[in-house]
């Protein structure tokens, strides 16, 4: 038996990770976490029948309940083999309109909700191994004027995705980290309109690049950013 | 087989308030290192950690929440590491025991299992000596022949039985072992066969033991880990 959460399953790089992982037979419970119930239950329904899928709608910046689910999770599978941290936050303003409440937000959901979510979860993996992927950005291995709160966010959560591998190496966790360039996404949508979306990487493509590399490819891949970006012809 | 886990440190020699089974390697106390590696094992049915009364409770939360497996009592120790060993033992109920300290947390899980594996009732770990060691403190009294000394390690599997007779001799004659293999072997000649450790299973008694404690955690811990 193994369990699996996956936060930001409502849409975007989340739900195709769910989709894609569901058809793979190492995992059989899958705990799915995102604010949107209604959206979470259409991932569910895109999801491979076999599977016991349990849907948090849960606002991931609301560490408290993060805490309680991995408990619930642990206490009733036994174990939690696999955790992808995906939800992501981006609201880009320049320094000087990036407000405290920006920045904490940013900051909740990017790093403070994987940092929670992987020392809550640890416990539940230690004995048998397990699997951490954080989903991080290009945004946080290079300059990005006007995104100072997201980039610097995701340049914490590549930092902390290298730490913990040697840090939990002796348990047998894998810590991957992946870096998506620009993806089709609902949030990419909204912060790049006028963009045609049909020509960039696809949340599929992501996924499938996450199931390669935690399944197929695992040995030398985690520990260290990996950059998944397709080349488009401009 | 339960095991007795000796964490009856008060941090003199560390030059510490801290007790040096409670100091961070990797930012993590020792004694969880030491528990964590026991916790890997599925022979041991349980853990009788014995420690001075003003760390009990600590102790206890601390191995509740790394979420150990195994089951575990926490016990005040005695004045001694002998006493704490002799209060250890009442609550054993297996027919063999291992004692460990805290502070060695750098053994690995096939040391234990070797032990626990062998055929012979009283084992000790144990390392050849490469320095040369005179008897005497202030002049030599007398050459010893490094070839036929070694230097004792933990973790040690004995007979409980036997143990428990070793260990009431002991107390009746007031006589001091620093270790249960020298006691048994003295009051009942009984063989303790050794088994050769690694000399990465260090006892982390003093400052230098930290800097050369954090070196073996990344390098040998860790390393191992990634081959």
């Amino acid at each position: 038996m193994s369990t699996c959460i996956i936060t930001g399953a409502s849409r975007g790089i989340g739900r195709a990770v769910a989709i894609e992982l569901s058809k793979r037979k190492e995992i059989q419970d899958f705990i799915l976490i995102a604010r949107d119930s209604v959206k979470l239950e259409e991932t569910k329904k895109l999801m491979a029948p076999h599977n016991e899928i349990h849907i948090c709608a849960v606002d991931v910046g609301d560490i408290d309940e993060l805490s309680k689910i991995v408990n619930w999770a642990g206490e009733s599978f036994g174990s939690i083999d696999y955790l992808l941290n995906i939800a992501g936050y981006a609201d880009p303003h320049s320094l000087i309109d990036t407000t405290n409440e920006n920045w904490e937000t940013t900051y909740k959901v990017n790093v403070q909700a994987p940092f929670v979510l992987i020392r809550e979860s640890v416990p539940y993996m230690k004995e048998k191994g397990g699997v951490i992927l954080n989903v991080a950005s290009t945004a946080g291995i290079t300059p990005r004027p006007g995104w100072l709160a997201y980039s610097s966010s995701k340049a914490a959560i590549i930092s902390m995705s290298e730490t913990l591998t040697d840090e939990l190496m002796e348990y047998g966790i894998k810590v991957y980290c992946i870096s998506p360039g620009r993806c089709a996404t609902d949030l990419r949508r909204a912060l790049a309109p006028d963009e045609d979306q049909s020509k960039i990487m696809q949340p599929s493509h992501v996924a499938k690049v996450i199931s390669n590399m935690i399944f197929e490819n695992e040995n030398c891949l985690d520990g260290q950013n990996i950059i998944v970006r397709k080349p488009v012809l401009r | 087989m339960e095991l007795i886990l000796l964490a009856g440190g008060v941090g003199k020699r560390m030059k510490q308030t801290i007790p040096k089974q409670l100091l961070l390697i990797g930012g993590k106390p020792i004694i969880i290192h030491t528990l964590e590696r026991v916790d890997s094992i599925q022979a041991i049915s349980k853990i009788i950690i014995t420690t001075p009364a003003e760390y009990i409770d600590q102790l206890k939360n601390l191995v509740r929440k790394y979420k150990l497996k195994t089951p575990f009592i926490v016990i005040e120790g005695g004045g001694s590491r002998q006493e704490s060993v002799k209060k250890g033992l009442e609550y054993v109920t297996s027919e063999h025991v291992m004692i460990h300290e805290a502070v060695r947390p750098f053994v690995l899980r096939e040391e234990f299992e070797a032990l626990i594996e062998m055929k012979d009732e009283n084992v000790t770990l144990g390392l050849d000596i490469p320095f040369t060691v005179l008897e005497g403190k202030d002049k030599i009294e007398k050459i010893l022949e490094r070839s036929t000394l070694f230097n004792v390690q933990l973790p040690q599997k004995f007979s409980t039985k036997k143990l428990k007779i070793a260990h009431e001799f002991a107390e009746k004659e007031h006589k001091e072992f620093t270790e249960d293999a020298s006691m048994i072997f003295y009051y009942l000649n009984e063989e303790v066969k050794v088994k050769k450790g690694t000399e990465y299973n260090i006892k982390v008694t003093t400052p230098i033991d930290m800097v050369i404690g954090e070196i073996i955690y990344k390098d040998f811990i860790l390393g191992r880990s990634s081959v």
